[in-house]
C-alpha cells in the first residue's frame, strides 16, 4: 500500500493555479523529490499534504486513508505526518529538549517516555549535549538538527521537508545531504522533499518528480531524469545540457537510434523514448557525456575548435565552436586543451536525447 | 471575532460623522439634531483670519527651528566621531517623554515675565525689564520646537542611517574631496527624508495644543487648537464653529500628512533601503568640541533647564533663584496629593491608564490577530478604519467623542466610562501597530510546525503563539499606559467634575493658581512615564534575543 497518494491535486489561489492536477504515489520507505524552480507549486503541493494548504480539488491519501477530497479535509495536527520547515521553525522560547518533545508531550506520552525518545533522537542527529541549551543560541546547522530530531521524535509515518538545506552554507550543505540520507535510509521513514537545488535531488532521492508552472514535467529515478530528460525543461533545469535543433530522418537500423539532420549539415545518431517520431526536433546532450580527441565513438564524430577555458576545480569548462554555434563541454581537469587549438569532438547516440 | 471588528470601527467613526453633522449645524448650536443645516461655520472662519496667520506664523517657526535642531542633531549623532554619542542618543528620547504639557509649563517657569526665573536673575543685575518674555508667539514656537519637533530628529537620522556607506566611499574613491562629497552624494541622498520630515513635522505644529494652551491664554494670543476649545467654553457654546475649524485642521493636516509621504516615496531613491547600515563616521577633528557642546546645548535647553526649574521650583515656597530668599518646603507634594480634585486626578489617570492598557492589549491583540493573520476579506479595510484616529488631531477627535456622546441616551458622559472608551479608541493605531509589528515579525512556520506535530489550535496559542508574541504585548501595554498618563487633548473636552484626569488637571492648576504646586504635579506625571519608560526598555532588553 503506498503511503503517500496525491491524485489530480488542484490549488487554485483566486485566478492564479499553483498546482494544476498532479498525481503521484510514494511507497513506503520511498524518499522522493519535488524538484522544480520557485514558484512551481512544489511547496504548495507538500503544505497541502501536510495539511497547511487547503486544495481547490483532487485528493490526498495517507496510509491509505482519505485525508483530503472534496468533502473530506483532515486538519494537520490529525494527519500523523510530520515536516521539516524551510526556516526551521525552532521554537526560541524553548530549550532543545523542549522543541524535541513537543509532539511527544501533545500526544499526553509518560514522562519517562517522552525522555526516553528525545534522547534516542538527539542522539541520531548527533545533538546529545545540547539538550538543556536554549534554542535561540543554536547555529543555522544546529537548529537544522534540532528541527529534524524533533520531526521523528513522533515516530510519524510520513516525514515532509520544505527545503531544509537551503539556509546552510554550501559545505555544510553538502554533508547534511549524506546525513538525513542516511538517517531517512536508518529508520525506512517514507519521506517527501522539497529542493529548488538539482544536485540535491539527484543526490538523496529514490526517485526525482520534476515540477513546473503547476504540472509535473517527468518523473523517474535520478539516472533516468539526467540521461533521459523527455523534455526541453527537464534537460535545462537538470544539470547541464546543450540543445540541438535538427530533423529526424527516421530509424538508422541500428541499435534502435534514429537518424537526426542536425544544423550546421551534422548528420547524427540519437535516441527518443518513442522511437515513432520525425520532423522538426530538438536533441539534448549533457555537457558532461562528450569527448574531445578521444574518438572511441565510431559515431557522432565533428571536428571543432576550443574557443574559451574555463577552470572550475572539479571539472574543465570548454566552449566549443562546432558547425551548431556553441557546445559546452565539461572534462575532467586531468584533459587540458589550449584555446584555439582543434579538436575531435564525439558522444554516444546513447546520450543524445530527443525531447 | 469580526464583530469585534465591527465595534471598533463604530467607535472610530461614530464620532467623526457627528463632527461632520455638528459643522453643517447653523442654527440653534445647542440644538440636536440640527434644526438647519449650512456651510456658515465654515464661511465665518475667514473672518478668524488673525487665528489663521497666528497659527501659520508659530507652526512655521516652530518647523524651521526643529528642522535645524533635528538636523544638527542627526548629523552630529549619527555621522560623527564625537564622544559619548550613544548616551546623547538616548538622551534625545527624553524631550519626546516629557511632554510639550511639562516643556510648556518649565519654560513657564524659567522665562515668564516678571516671576520667571531666569528673568529674575537678569532683573538682579539691575537691568530693567525681563531678558525674554515667553508668553508670546516667539516663545511659543520655542516650545514646541523643543518637544513637538523631537520627531523631525527621529526622521532625519533614520534617512542617515539609512544611506549605504559605499555610496560616499566610491565618490571618495572616484576622487571626489570631504566637501564634495558631502554636497554633491551625502546632501542629496538625504534631501527627501528631511524635505518630508519638514512636512510631517509641519502638520504636527498646526494641530498641537499644550504649548500655545499654556503659554498662549494668558496673552490672550489664540491658535486654531486653542480657539477650538474656546469655542466649546464661550456662552452659548459654539460647537458649530469648534467642529468646522476642527475638520478644516484635519482636511489641511490630511493634505499636508499626504504631501510629505508623496515627498518621501517619490524622492527616495531605491538605493536607501530598511536594510541598516553601519553609517561611516567622519572624523571632524578639533571641531568635535564645538559639536559636543552643540549636542549637549540642545540637551541643556530640551531636557536639564527644564526639568532643573521644575524640580527646584517644586521644594519652595515662592519660585526663586535668589539664594538668599529660597525656603524649602515639601508642602507642594503633599498638596497635590491631597488637594480637592487633585490627589484623585492623578489616582484616575492611574485607574484609566491600568484598564484601558490591559482591556486595549487584549481586544487589540486579537483585532492584530484577524487583521495580519486570518487573511480574512475585508481585514485590509479594518485596518485602515482602525489606523484612521491616528490622521484626526487628538483635540478635534476629543471634540468629536464629545458632542457624540453627550448626545447619547448612554449616562456616561462625565464619568470615567466615558474617558475609558476614549483613550481605548485614539490608542487604537498606537496599540495595533505596536502589536502588529511582533506579530508580522513571528514566522507563520513557527505555528504552523506546531499543528503538524500534533497541537491543537488552543495548546498552539497557549504554547507557541501567546509566548512569542508576549514582548510585543508588553511593550503594547506600557505604550498605552504612558499615553494614557499624558493624554491632554481628549481628557480636556470629556472629564467632568467627578472624573478629573492628571494632564488637564494640572493645567487648570497653573491657570488659576500656583506655579509651585503645578511644577510638583508636572513631575509627579513625568516620573510616572519615566518609571513606566524605563520598565519598557528593561523589557525590550530582557526580551531581544528571544524575539530574533
Amino acid at each position: 500500500m503506498n503511503r503517500i497518494e496525491v491524485t489530480d491535486l488542484v490549488v487554485r489561489y483566486g485566478d492564479v493555479t499553483a498546482v494544476d492536477s498532479i498525481s503521484f504515489a510514494i511507497a513506503p520507505g520511498e524518499l522522493v523529490t519535488l524538484l522544480g524552480p520557485s514558484g512551481c507549486g512544489k511547496t504548495t503541493t507538500l503544505r497541502s499534504v501536510a495539511g497547511l494548504e487547503t486544495p481547490t480539488g483532487g485528493s490526498i491519501r495517507l496510509n491509505g486513508d482519505i485525508v483530503y477530497s472534496g468533502r473530506r479535509n483532515v486538519p494537520a495536527e490529525k494527519r500523523g505526518v510530520s515536516m521539516v520547515f524551510q526556516s526551521y521553525a525552532i521554537w526560541p522560547h524553548m530549550t532543545v529538549f523542549d522543541n524535541v518533545a513537543y509532539g511527544l508531550r501533545v500526544r499526553k506520552l509518560p514522562q519517562s517516555e517522552v525522555r526516553r525518545n528525545v534522547e534516542r533522537v538527539l542522539d541520531l542527529v548527533q545533538m546529545q549535549d545540547f539538550a538543556t541549551r536554549p534554542a535561540s543560541k543554536l547555529s543555522g546547522g544546529q537548529q537544522q538538527r534540532v528541527a529534524v530530531a524533533r520531526a521523528i521524535a513522533f515516530s510519524p509515518s510520513v516525514l515532509l521537508f520544505d527545503e531544509p538545506l537551503s539556509n546552510l552554507d554550501a559545505k555544510l550543505r553538502a554533508e547534511m545531504r549524506v546525513e538525513l540520507r542516511e538517517l531517512q535510509r536508518r529508520l525506512d521513514i517514507t519521506s517527501l522533499y522539497v529542493t529548488h537545488d538539482q544536485e540535491e535531488a539527484l543526490a538523496i532521492s529514490d526517485r526525482v518528480i520534476v515540477m513546473n508552472d503547476g504540472q509535473i514535467e517527468q518523473i523517474g529515478s535520478p539516472e533516468e531524469i539526467y540521461n533521459r530528460p523527455i523534455s526541453r525543461f527537464v534537460a535545462d533545469f537538470v544539470g547541464s545540457a546543450n540543445l540541438i535543433n535538427g530533423t529526424v530522418r527516421g530509424p538508422s537500423g541500428k541499435n534502435r537510434t534514429l537518424m537526426f539532420d542536425a544544423e550546421g549539415g551534422m548528420q547524427l545518431e540519437v535516441v527518443a523514448a518513442d522511437e515513432s517520431r520525425s520532423g522538426q526536433e530538438m536533441a539534448a546532450l549533457r555537457s558532461s557525456y562528450v569527448h574531445l580527441d578521444d574518438p572511441l565513438e565510431t559515431h557522432n564524430t565533428v571536428q571543432g575548435t576550443i574557443h574559451r577555458r574555463m577552470f572550475h576545480g572539479d571539472f574543465i569548462q570548454y566552449v566549443v565552436d562546432w558547425p551548431a554555434g556553441q557546445l559546452i563541454v565539461r572534462r575532467p581537469p586531468t584533459e587540458l586543451f589550449d584555446e584555439g587549438s582543434s579538436v575531435t569532438v564525439s558522444f554516444a547516440p546513447e546520450h543524445c536525447v530527443l525531447i | 471575532m469580526p464583530l469585534i471588528v465591527l465595534l471598533c470601527g463604530a467607535l472610530v467613526l461614530y464620532p467623526i460623522g457627528f463632527l461632520i453633522n455638528e459643522s453643517l449645524n447653523v442654527g440653534d448650536p445647542s440644538a440636536f439634531p440640527p434644526e438647519e443645516y449650512g456651510l456658515d461655520n465654515y464661511a465665518n472662519l475667514i473672518d478668524d483670519y488673525r487665528v489663521l496667520t497666528n497659527t501659520a506664523l508659530v507652526s512655521c517657526v516652530a518647523t524651521v527651528l526643529a528642522v535645524i535642531f533635528g538636523f544638527l542633531q542627526a548629523w552630529i549623532l549619527t555621522r560623527t566621531n564625537i564622544p559619548g554619542r550613544q548616551r546623547l542618543e538616548r538622551l534625545m528620547e527624553l524631550p519626546y517623554y516629557m511632554t510639550p504639557l511639562i516643556g510648556a509649563l518649565a519654560w513657564g517657569v524659567l522665562l515668564g515675565p516678571k516671576t520667571g526665573l531666569v528673568n529674575q536673575v537678569w532683573r538682579s543685575f539691575g537691568t530693567p525689564g525681563d531678558l525674554f518674555n515667553i508668553y508670546s508667539p516667539w516663545g511659543i514656537a520655542w516650545v514646541m520646537a523643543l518637544f513637538e519637533g523631537t520627531v523631525a530628529f527621529v526622521m532625519i537620522s533614520a534617512a542617515m542611517k539609512s544611506m549605504d556607506p559605499s555610496l560616499e566611499e566610491s565618490s571618495r574613491v572616484l576622487g571626489a574631496g570631504k566637501l564634495r562629497t558631502a554636497l554633491r552624494i551625502t546632501l542629496p541622498l538625504v534631501a527627501p527624508g528631511v524635505l518630508s520630515a519638514t512636512i510631517f513635522v509641519f502638520a504636527e505644529m498646526l494641530g498641537s495644543f499644550a504649548a500655545a494652551f499654556v503659554l498662549g491664554i494668558p496673552g490672550r494670543f489664540y491658535v486654531v487648537t486653542t480657539s477650538i476649545w474656546q469655542a466649546t467654553l464661550s456662552f452659548p457654546p459654539d460647537y458649530g464653529r469648534a467642529a468646522a475649524m476642527g475638520l478644516s485642521l484635519f482636511v489641511v493636516m490630511l493634505v499636508t500628512l499626504t504631501l510629505a509621504r508623496l515627498v518621501l516615496r517619490k524622492g527616495t531613491y531605491t538605493t536607501i533601503t530598511g536594510k541598516a547600515f553601519r553609517p561611516r563616521e567622519m572624523d571632524v577633528g578639533a571641531l568635535r568640541w564645538p559639536l559636543l557642546a552643540i549636542a549637549w546645548g540642545y540637551i541643556l535647553v530640551a531636557v536639564i533647564l527644564p526639568l532643573g526649574a521644575l524640580l527646584l521650583t517644586s521644594f519652595e515656597r515662592f519660585a526663586t533663584v535668589i539664594i538668599s530668599q529660597m525656603q524649602f518646603t515639601f508642602a507642594n507634594y503633599e498638596t497635590a496629593m491631597q488637594m480637592g480634585s487633585v490627589g484623585p486626578a492623578f489616582i484616575n489617570s492611574l485607574i484609566l491608564a491600568i484598564s484601558v492598557s490591559t482591556i486595549g492589549v487584549l481586544v487589540i491583540g486579537v483585532l492584530a490577530w484577524i487583521i495580519y493573520r486570518s487573511r480574512m476579506p475585508g481585514s485590509g479595510a479594518a485596518e485602515y478604519v482602525i489606523m484612521f484616529p491616528q490622521a484626526v488631531p487628538r483635540l478635534v477627535f476629543g471634540l468629536g467623542l464629545l458632542w457624540a456622546w453627550i448626545n447619547l441616551p448612554i449616562p456616561i458622559y462625565g464619568t470615567l466610562w466615558l474617558l475609558a472608551l476614549a483613550y481605548f479608541t485614539v490608542f487604537l493605531p498606537l496599540g495595533l501597530r505596536t502589536i502588529a509589528s511582533v506579530v508580522l515579525q513571528v514566522d507563520p512556520s513557527l505555528e504552523e510546525c506546531a499543528r503538524v506535530c500534533g497541537a491543537k489550535w488552543g495548546y498552539q496559542m497557549r504554547t507557541v503563539t501567546m509566548p512569542l508574541l508576549r514582548p510585543g504585548l508588553v511593550a503594547a501595554w506600557l505604550l498605552i499606559f504612558i499615553a494614557s498618563v499624558r493624554e491632554l487633548g481628549v481628557s480636556i473636552f470629556l472629564m467632568g467634575p467627578n472624573s478629573k484626569v492628571i494632564a488637564p488637571a494640572i493645567v487648570n492648576s497653573w491657570l488659576s493658581s500656583s506655579s509651585e504646586l503645578s511644577a510638583a504635579m508636572a513631575l509627579i506625571q513625568t516620573a510616572t512615564i519615566f518609571i513606566a519608560v524605563a520598565i519598557l526598555f528593561g523589557v525590550a532588553r530582557r526580551f531581544t534575543g528571544v524575539t530574533q
